[in-house]
């Protein structure tokens, strides 16, 4: 009885929380970054509204413009469902399973990440040169994009607790009915989350769909600017993908409201069961392998039988190499950085607050992210001009563009992380002396920390990938290895883009290498 | 209060990111230098292949000791780029792969205009009309076909063959590209809207292989995937020059006479904050000099347009391609074959 | 002169008022166990006083500060206030020493430095815990966790602690331990707590006082013997303890009903306009504590027989359901020594008087 009692109560501290009004700062913070996010939204409108209504209607009624609605739609579609597919099964095993070289695997699923998608096809086209269309563009993407779902579920596994199916179990549950039960409900809101990830990446990604010839709006938005020279064409048709974007953030909203709101009173006595596979052992490390070996082997055998070619390595430029690499370095950490910074108000308002304004803030905040890189590059030439027109072409206004694409993947990193961070802490630090900021800063900060730099990594290793914004953006005359090996591909000179493509792939597997938890060998232990 | 530091820590890092890792000078004090001397400095978009343009500029460089910070894009992105920069752009130089950015650019005022002594040089048809941009060199439009599959006198003579059935799933192109929306305004000019009209309804209804780029075509057609596809034809010289013309199992056949064989010209243009810029007009001088003509005509296998420089070898000559009374930079009629090939379900 | 003071404190969510008008005062050193079943508001009642939760209306003073007026609220870190929540809430990046010492101010390093200092040493003696120093929050059992909450709370000599349930997640044996300690050492530190429980025999036997609220409010506030003995209200009776009640007359300071005529003493309603006794021949409600019901085997000539219809055993004594012989039902608390089984035959008399309420209103 006094145990039904005590549960109700906490429960009832759990909700009331969520009522409180957020506090002006925190909300103001918000707001700006908020403000800083929807920069890409206004430039659309200003540039879309500028043709006219007639013009945007005659537009949207092209005979071509449907086909790429459906196609991007259906390739969203088809590649977030398979991630999820992949991605639930791979985190479990990872997360539950005794395996054989468990850390290799789980380095292995999250070494996806490194790739660039237009490398990976590149990697595909370059093995099969009959591969085009459709289902080419969803096996690639679908390779590169798995990790976006296998992480966030592997760490919400991690914390979980396996208490939940046992009791399935005994009250007459199978064992799937008993995962559906006790465990889907503690993976939904991560795996919705990743999901979130992966399809708003879909619907901005260009290179792979280009290389495959599959149309879709990113494809006809950079023909716009490419043969038409017709921005507001090109705007009225990103507009069309924002509005697509707008409905996945929603719905994700919809979906994860519904999910169960938190386990932290669960997870707090995780208690987890080993699962001993036995003679699923080989088809489960087939399934752990066959990812990474498509999406990174694939591509970087090719490249190494390119780089192996005697041409290549003369004509190699160590010191420019060096520099690009260097570049690439430091701008993905000042994007990573200002993605921090703009993504960590909105990520602590949604963990720690609720209404509809938190809902608005979170939702624009992830828009950005629906939107290919030279839309949002040319906001931001617009934006700098016009505000900061010193700062125009400098890394920090390149850096800042890497912020506001990559923000998103920050922001439910941040969110998830600190929603994990009971209240009762900072209750009792507040009580202690600590103001708000200060208890933020020692407790939930310090807690979540596992968290934000997880999407601070995550924004590095898109910055260091990403090519259509560099390109407008950077300052003339420094070169990353994206816009090296751009260079370098663009005059079909494969050969000499090895180097930059190995390198690029390397640099990225650190962010990818630490992401995948490998590198936290003292949590670990704890757990274990 | 420990929150703050952090702030502040995070704000000069950035700071001191932007500062370090800038290499280039500022372009704000560029653009801000209203130059009507030389400053030795030139600021240069260049929407071409660093790997071709920039032996060229260090030549221009040794030859007049103007420095150039060059910035290198797709012709598509910088000048969306301009665009959006408007006066404030850094550049004083654009130059572009095809004449239709250079028009944009024109349309919009942001081009200062050629000076006549210099605009002159280029024969009409392969230069703007108003002296808004310079004609710098040209690519013909040519058929690259599966040397494997097809003799050369299997490939058509004529676009429009290319509509007959037995081409039916055969015929490969960017209908986004430049180059190729040139080609069908050049068909529209010189066989009538009609008959455009009817060869862009036969192309689309014979199951085109659509790709991104004039590159991803020639691709297709070397591995063997596609019969015919329609290009340019220095992108068949440099894949060439990769891996030797006996690598190459793609061929090219040039079309004298047809609209498919036009030619489309690469151009350059002052922005107008550099309209009494002598270090800008010097590096157009530059392009359009013998020494910058022959530049392209070696390294990239296109055809000069200053009158007595040759043409590379092994090229018909480029008085035999049809050029039609065209402007090549006329948006208007750029949008109407857009509107064309959207008619069709192309775009 | 009261440590904590509250006056008509109305405190709500969007959704509706929590507290209804609050008021209390709570004197020096005092342990006051607010008390009442859950959903009641007593802690939304701690997290105001903490300064965690804004009142809409009403005063809070700590010690002769003003901490809580019209528009003003002291951030919960200006209060010189001590919290020790139900799940113990311990840093899990620091060790149990650092827990303590976070609350002497600087963060985690001055933390670290402070962890051997007296202050430090002497409060991991006071709970026991000097050997676990060094161990991580992780590492510790309920009881131990909840010892080392309470030392942080007092590190910075608080003026006073709140406790929200601190005891609520441990096993009977435990806690009554633990209870026993932590009023010892508030005692020894002096300072005023406040504790907040869902258990009246927790708030009994260890508070000074004891604020019994429901719906909001404070129904009774007073020290634990005349909450226990007097209860304003039957529902504050039935809440605090075990309670028997009957229907009956009021005939000049005694009731009649079906355990007889009893001596009792009235308890008017509160906030009622009159003291005044009811008249004669007043319906009312009688409160006779299961303990004032004394049994004795077989048929003893005075009292009431009876019938035991069903036992309840818990060790040191027992309930037992009583059915009379005119068909009243009551409860009765006996020795374990006197236990009897289902169906003896006893007789029960009341020893003491008798409380008499007013009637529900209908």
């Amino acid at each position: 009885m006094s145990e039904q009692v005590a549960t109700r109560s906490a429960a009832a501290t759990t909700a009331t929380a969520g009522r409180r009004p957020a506090p002006r700062l925190l909300l103001a913070l918000a707001l700006i970054a908020c403000a800083v996010a929807s920069i890409p939204l206004v430039y659309l409108v200003v540039r879309a509204g500028s043709g006219g209504l007639d013009a945007a209607i005659t537009v949207l009624f092209r005979p071509r413009v449907p086909q790429l609605l459906l196609n991007t739609v259906t390739l969203a579609t088809a590649v977030t469902g398979t991630c999820v597919l992949i991605g639930v099964p791979t985190a479990f095993l990872l997360a539950r399973a005794r395996l054989p070289l468990r850390r290799l695997w789980a380095v292995l699923a999250a070494l996806p990440l490194a790739v660039p998608s237009y490398l990976a096809a590149y990697g595909w086209l370059a093995t099969a040169p009959a591969l085009h269309g459709f289902w080419a563009s969803w096996l690639v993407l679908t390779l590169v994009s798995v990790p976006y779902v296998t992480l966030p579920v592997a760490a919400a596994l991690r914390a979980g607790t396996t208490g939940l199916d046992d009791v399935a179990r005994t009250l007459g549950r199978g064992p799937w009915r008993a995962f559906w039960l006790g465990t889907w409900p503690q993976i939904r809101p991560a795996t919705l989350a990743g999901a979130l990830l992966v399809c708003l990446y879909v619907l901005s990604e260009f290179g792979a769909v280009s290389l495959f010839r599959f149309p879709v709006l990113t494809t006809a938005i950079q023909q716009a600017y490419g043969a038409s020279f017709n921005r507001s064409y090109a705007a009225i048709l990103a507009t069309v993908l924002v509005l697509l974007a707008i409905l996945v953030v929603l719905g994700e909203q919809a979906a994860r409201g519904r999910a169960a709101r938190r386990f932290g009173s669960v997870a707090g006595m995780a208690r987890q069961r080993v699962i001993r596979l036995k003679n699923w052992t080989a088809p489960a490390i087939a399934l752990l392998a066959v990812v990474p070996a498509l999406a990174v082997g694939l591509p970087v055998a090719v490249l190494f039988a390119r780089l192996l070619e005697a041409e290549t390595l003369r004509a190699l430029d160590v010191a420019d190499l060096g520099q690009a690499t260097l570049n690439t370095l430091a701008l993905s950490a000042g994007g990573a950085l200002i993605a921090l910074l703009l993504a960590l108000p909105i990520g602590v308002l949604a963990a720690r607050y609720r209404g509809r304004l938190v809902r608005a803030v979170e939702s624009i905040g992830y828009l950005a992210l629906g939107l290919p890189g030279i839309v949002v590059g040319l906001s931001l030439v617009f934006f700098s001009l016009s505000v900061l027109p010193g700062l125009y072409q400098t890394a920090l206004v390149l850096a800042f563009a890497y912020g506001v694409l990559f923000m998103p993947k920050a922001i439910g990193a941040i969110r998830s992380s600190t929603a994990q961070v009971p209240t009762s802490l900072e209750d009792v630090s507040r009580t202690l002396g600590y103001g708000k900021l200060q208890t933020w800063w020692l407790v939930t900060a310090r807690l979540a920390r596992p968290g934000i730099a997880a999407g601070g990594l995550l924004v590095a290793v898109t910055a260091m990938k990403e090519l259509p914004a560099t390109l407008l953006l950077r300052p003339t005359g420094t070169d990353t290895l994206a816009i090296e090996l751009w260079a370098r591909t663009d005059v079909s000179a494969y050969g000499a883009a090895a180097p930059y493509a190995a390198t690029l792939i390397l640099v990225a597997a650190v962010p990818a290498f630490l992401l995948s938890g490998a590198g936290r060998g003292r949590l670990d232990g704890v757990r274990t | 209060m420990r929150a703050p530091r952090f702030l502040t820590t995070a704000g000069i890092t950035i700071l001191a990111l932007g500062l370090t890792s800038c290499a280039g000078a500022s372009p704000a004090e560029d653009a801000a230098a209203e130059s009507t001397g030389s400053d030795g400095e030139l600021t240069l978009y260049a929407g071409r292949d660093e790997a071709l343009i920039a032996p060229l500029i260090e030549k221009f460089t040794d030859d007049t000791g103007i420095e150039v910070i060059a910035r290198y894009g797709s012709s598509s992105e910088l000048n969306a780029l301009l665009l959006e920069e408007g006066d404030n752009t850094p550049a004083q130089v654009f130059l572009s792969q095809d004449a239709g950015a250079l028009g944009s650019l024109s349309n919009a005022g942001l081009v200062a205009k050629i000076p006549e002594q210099l605009a002159e040089l280029i024969p009409a048809g392969f230069t703007s009309e108003d002296d808004s941009w310079i004609g710098i060199t040209g690519r013909a439009r040519v058929i690259a076909y599966d040397g494997e599959k097809l003799s050369e006198e299997e490939v058509p003579d004529a676009v429009d063959d290319l509509i007959a059935p037995e081409w039916n799933g055969r015929v490969g192109f960017a209908p986004g590209n430049a180059s190729m929306q040139s080609f069908v305004t050049a068909y529209r000019v010189l066989e009538g809207e009609e008959a455009a009209d009817a060869w862009v309804q036969g192309i689309s209804e014979n199951s085109p292989v659509l790709t991104e780029s004039n590159g991803a075509t020639l691709d297709l057609v070397n591995s063997g995937q596609l019969d015919i596809g329609l290009i340019n034809h220095y992108y068949w010289f440099e894949d060439a020059a990769e891996v030797g013309a006996d690598g190459m199992r793609a061929q090219l056949k040039f079309l004298p006479g047809d609209a498919g064989g036009m030619v489309n010209v690469t151009g350059a243009a002052i922005l107008s904050s550099a309209a009494e810029d002598p270090d800008a007009l010097e590096f157009l001088e530059y392009l359009v000099s013998e020494a910058g003509q022959r530049y392209f005509v070696e390294n990239t296998f296109e055809y000069p347009l200053l009158p007595g420089v040759d043409a590379p070898e092994g090229l018909p000559k480029l008085e035999s391609l049809v050029n039609a009374d065209l402007d090549l930079s006329n948006l208007a009629s750029l949008e109407q074959t857009q509107e064309l090939l959207a008619k069709y379900g192309l775009l | 002169m009261s440590r904590l003071w509250l006056r008509d404190l109305v405190v709500g969510y969007e959704s509706g008022t929590v507290l209804r008008g609050v008021s209390l005062d709570v004197p020096h050193g005092a342990l006051v166990a607010i008390v009442g079943p859950s959903g009641c508001g007593k802690t939304t009642l701690l997290r105001t006083i903490a300064g965690l939760m804004r009142a809409r209306s009403g005063e809070i003073r700590l010690n002769l500060r003003m901490v809580t007026t019209h528009g003003i609220h002291l951030a919960p870190e200006k209060r010189r206030i001590g919290w020790v929540p139900q799940d113990a809430a311990l840093f899990p990046h620091l060790t149990v020493a650092e827990n303590i010492a976070f609350g002497l101010g600087g963060g985690r390093r001055a933390a670290r430095r402070a962890a051997r200092e007296d202050r430090v040493a002497h409060l991991l003696e006071l709970v026991g815990l000097s050997a676990l120093a060094d161990r991580t929050p992780a590492q510790l059992s309920g009881g131990q966790a909840q010892r080392v909450a309470l030392a942080r709370a007092l590190a910075a000599k608080p003026e006073v602690v709140l406790l929200d349930e601190p005891f609520g997640a441990l096993d009977p044996l435990l806690r009554g331990e633990l209870r026993a300690e932590v009023r010892a050492l508030l005692t020894a530190e002096g300072t005023t707590g406040i504790l907040v429980t869902h258990d009246q025999a927790e708030a009994l036997s260890i508070a000074d006082y004891v604020a019994v609220m429901n719906d909001g409010e404070i129904l009774q506030f007073g020290r634990p013997e005349e909450v226990y003995e007097r209860p304003a209200t039957p529902w504050v009776a039935s809440f605090v303890g075990d309670s028997v009640f009957l229907p009956a007359v009021w005939h000049a300071g005694t009731v009649e009903g079906g355990l007889g005529s009893l001596s009792a003493e009235w308890m008017p309603a509160s906030g009622a306009l009159s003291e005044a006794m009811p008249e004669d021949g007043t319906s009312v409600t009688v409160l006779v504590r299961p303990e004032q019901i004394e049994l004795a085997p077989g048929d003893a000539g005075s009292g009431f027989w009876a019938t035991v219809t069903a036992v309840s055993y818990t060790g040191h004594d027992a309930l037992l359901e009583l059915l009379l012989g005119n068909g009243v039902r009551c409860t009765s608390r006996v020795p374990a020594s006197g236990l009897l089984p289902v169906g003896a035959r006893v007789t029960a008399t009341v020893r003491g008087p008798v409380l008499a309420y007013p009637l529900a209103p209908e």
